[in-house]
C-alpha cells in the first residue's frame, strides 16, 4: 500500500464516518475532500450544504476553494443565501455538521475565536465562528477535525466558540437553546474519537496502526476514557488514494500541506 | 421584557468576568434604531427613478464619519470591492462595521486605517468571521485584534444574517437556536430569555439596522430592482435592513426584464437608493456567472498585509493602497492595471455559468 499523508489519513477517515442517503453541512478544506470521497465511494447518496446557500449541488467543477463560490454552488438542488440553510439546520435537515477549530475540550467544546491574551486584546486572534457555532449547535451531529497536539486537545478552553456537550451535565445543550444532538467523532491521522453516552466525555475509538492508547493519551492534555472496543484505524486504500490526490484534491490544496 | 438569564455556560472555559460584556451600562443600537430606519424608509420618495450614478456620488452622499456600514457577499463571493475602494479614496472615520463572513473587504478598511488614521479608521466590528478561507487568516485583523484597536461583537454566521434579517423583518430581534451554551453568549450584545411559551431558553440576537448596506449584484434595473445569481449570500436581508443601500451592478438591465420575470427580482427597487453599474465590481473577489476570483491578487495584497503585521513595515502595504486605490479615479482605472490575461482567466474559471438577463 501506497504511503499516505496526515491530511489523506483525516479526509480518509473523514469520509467513513460519513453515511449514505444524509445531509453534510461543510466548511471549505478537508471536509469538503472527505464528503466527495464519500460520495465516489459508499455514500453516493450524500447531499452537502455549504453555508453561502447551496444545497445539494454537483461538484463537477472540482472542489470548491471558497463556501460561496462558482464551484460550490454549480448545479445545486436549492441556491438561496445563509439564512435559508441555517434554518434547514435548525428544522433538522442536516445529519452531520464538519467542523474544525483551534482547540478542544473534553466534552467536544471547540475554539475558533482567539487563543493568547483576552477576548479584548487577543494574542492570537482566529477568523471567529463563522458558521461553526450555528453548525454545531443545530446539525444532528458535529463531526470535529483536530490536529492531535496536547496544546489543541486542552482540559479548559479560553473561549468555547462551538457548542458541544458544555460541562457535560445531561442538559446543557437543552439549556442552551440548542437542537442538534451534539459532537459525534473527532477525527485526527492518529486516533478517531467518539462520545460516552452516559458522561458526554470523549472516548477514544480507533488508533493509528503501530500506535497505543497510551500514544495517544500523551498527546492529549485530559483524561480519555478508553473504548473496550478499542479498533486500528482503517488506512486508505491505493485506490483511495487515487480518488483523494486525483478527484478530490487535484491541486493539492488541502492534502499536500504538511502537518506543523 | 423578561430578565437577562443564562445557559451553564460559566461552568466550562476560562474566560473570566473582564472579558464579559458589561450589560450595566444598557443595550445600544450601533446604527439607526427601528424606528429611526423606518422613518427614514417612510420619508424616501418610491417613485421608479432613474437611480444610476456613479460610486463617487453615492459614498459622497452616504458615507459619513461614525456610520455602520454593512458589507454584503460572503468571503470571496460578490465581495463589493469597487464601493470599499471609492470609501477608502473619500475617508471615513470611526465607522462600525457590519458582516457574516468577508475576506478582502474589511481588509482593506483594516489597511487604510493602519496606513493613515486620520484618513479613514474602524471602531468597531460586528461580525461572525474574517478571514481569506484556503489563503490564510486575515493579518490585519489579527493585528487589530492584538491591539485592541477595535471593539468586538461576535455572532456566528447565521447569527449575523438572523440579525440583518430581523431589520429586514422591521422587528427589534430575532430567537435563534445558537449562541446559547457557547461564549458568544456572554460576549456579544444577543441575551438568552425564558421563552414566554414553553419556558424553555431562548437566545436571543438584536436586530441589526446598518446606516449603509454596499452590496455587489449580478444585474438590476435602472429603479434598483436586483437580480443575484450564484449563493445569495445574505445581500437581500442587507439591502432591506440598510437606511440607505448602494449597489454595483455588473450589467444593468431593462426594467421590462424585470417584470418578465417578477420571481427572479431578490432586492426590490424601494430598498435601493443608488445602482451603479461596475463590470468587475468584486475584483479580485467573484461574481457567479461573470468570473472567478483571483487568488494571486488576493495573495499579493495578503502578503503586504502580513509584511505589516509582522515587522511594521507599512511600506509595501503603503504602495499597494497608492498603486491600486489612491492611484485609481475608478474602478475601470484599477481594473485597467491588471493584465487583459488575469481578466480572461477568472472569466474561464467561471465557467460561464448560466444567469438570466432577459
Amino acid at each position: 500500500m501506497s504511503e499516505h499523508t496526515p491530511f489523506e489519513m483525516i479526509a480518509y477517515t473523514g469520509s467513513r464516518v460519513l453515511e449514505d442517503n444524509t445531509i453534510v453541512f461543510v466548511g471549505t478544506g478537508l471536509p469538503i475532500i472527505a464528503s466527495i470521497h464519500a460520495q465516489l465511494t459508499h455514500a453516493p447518496g450524500l447531499g452537502i450544504i455549504f453555508e453561502a446557500g447551496p444545497l445539494t449541488p454537483i461538484l463537477d467543477m472540482g472542489m470548491p476553494l471558497s463556501v460561496g463560490d462558482t464551484r460550490a454552488c454549480r448545479k445545486a438542488c436549492f441556491l438561496k443565501g445563509l439564512c435559508s440553510v441555517f434554518e434547514l439546520t435548525q428544522r433538522g435537515h442536516a445529519d452531520y455538521a464538519f467542523i474544525g477549530g483551534a482547540q478542544i475540550d473534553m466534552y467536544g467544546n471547540v475554539n475558533s475565536t482567539f487563543e493568547g491574551g483576552t477576548y479584548k486584546a487577543a494574542k492570537t486572534r482566529f477568523p471567529g465562528s463563522g458558521g461553526a457555532g450555528a453548525m454545531a449547535a443545530n446539525c444532528e451531529k458535529s463531526i470535529i477535525i483536530m490536529a492531535l497536539e496536547p496544546r489543541r486537545f486542552t482540559p479548559k478552553l479560553q473561549f468555547l466558540t462551538s457548542i458541544g456537550y458544555g460541562d457535560g451535565t445531561p442538559d446543557y445543550r437543552e439549556k442552551s437553546g440548542v437542537m442538534g444532538s451534539g459532537p459525534y467523532r473527532v477525527i485526527t491521522n492518529e486516533a478517531l474519537f467518539g462520545f460516552d453516552d452516559a458522561t458526554h466525555r470523549m472516548v477514544l475509538l480507533e488508533v493509528a496502526k503501530g500506535r497505543t492508547a497510551e500514544d495517544i493519551q500523551k498527546k492529549v492534555s485530559f483524561e480519555l476514557l478508553i473504548s473496550p472496543d478499542l479498533k486500528e484505524m482503517v488506512e486508505p486504500s491505493d485506490k483511495d488514494l487515487k480518488l483523494l490526490r486525483e478527484e478530490c484534491d487535484p491541486d493539492g490544496y488541502f492534502l499536500a500541506r504538511k502537518l506543523k | 421584557m423578561k430578565e437577562k438569564i443564562q445557559s451553564p455556560i460559566t461552568n466550562v472555559s476560562t474566560l473570566d468576568n473582564y472579558q464579559i460584556r458589561d450589560y450595566s451600562q444598557g443595550f445600544s443600537w450601533w446604527g439607526p434604531s427601528p424606528e429611526e430606519a423606518r422613518k427614514i424608509m417612510v420619508k424616501k420618495p418610491k417613485a421608479l427613478s432613474d437611480k444610476r450614478t456613479t460610486l463617487k456620488e453615492a459614498v459622497n452622499k452616504y458615507v459619513k464619519d461614525g456610520i455602520n456600514l454593512a458589507i454584503g457577499g460572503f468571503v470571496n463571493t460578490r465581495p463589493p470591492v469597487a464601493t470599499i475602494h471609492e470609501i477608502i479614496r473619500k475617508g471615513a472615520k470611526d465607522l462600525s462595521l457590519s458582516f457574516q463572513s468577508n475576506s478582502i473587504c474589511p481588509e482593506l478598511l483594516a489597511g487604510a486605517m493602519l496606513v493613515n488614521p486620520g484618513h479613514l479608521s474602524i471602531k468597531r466590528v460586528e461580525l461572525a468571521w474574517w478571514g481569506y478561507e484556503v489563503i490564510g487568516i486575515a493579518p490585519l485583523f489579527r493585528h487589530l485584534c492584538a491591539n485592541s484597536m477595535i471593539e468586538l461583537d461576535d455572532y456566528t454566521n447565521y447569527g449575523m444574517a438572523a440579525r440583518f434579517k430581523a431589520a429586514a423583518m422591521g422587528l427589534e430581534f430575532l430567537p435563534v437556536r445558537d449562541h446559547g451554551g457557547a461564549d458568544m453568549e456572554l460576549v456579544n450584545r444577543g441575551k438568552m430569555i425564558e421563552s414566554p411559551f414553553s419556558g424553555k431558553n431562548t437566545y436571543l440576537v438584536p436586530a441589526c439596522y446598518p446606516d449603509v448596506g454596499i452590496l455587489s449584484v449580478t444585474a438590476a434595473d435602472q429603479h434598483g430592482n436586483c437580480r443575484i445569481f450564484g449563493a445569495h449570500c445574505t445581500c437581500p436581508e442587507i439591502a432591506m435592513a440598510a437606511a440607505h443601500t448602494i449597489v454595483t451592478a455588473e450589467t444593468v438591465i431593462s426594467n421590462e426584464n424585470i417584470r418578465t420575470y417578477p420571481n427572479l427580482t431578490e432586492i426590490p427597487y424601494t430598498a435601493v437608493d443608488a445602482i451603479v453599474e461596475q463590470r468587475f465590481a468584486s475584483y479580485p473577489g467573484a461574481s457567479y456567472g461573470n468570473y472567478w476570483f483571483d487568488m494571486e491578487h488576493i495573495l499579493m495584497f495578503r502578503s503586504a498585509s502580513e509584511e505589516f503585521r509582522k515587522s511594521g513595515n507599512a511600506d509595501a502595504l503603503k504602495k499597494y493602497y497608492d498603486e491600486y486605490i489612491f492611484g485609481c479615479e475608478t474602478h475601470d482605472d484599477f481594473l485597467a492595471k491588471l493584465p487583459y490575461k488575469t481578466l480572461k482567466k477568472i472569466r474561464e474559471m467561471d465557467g460561464g455559468q448560466p444567469i438570466i438577463l432577459s
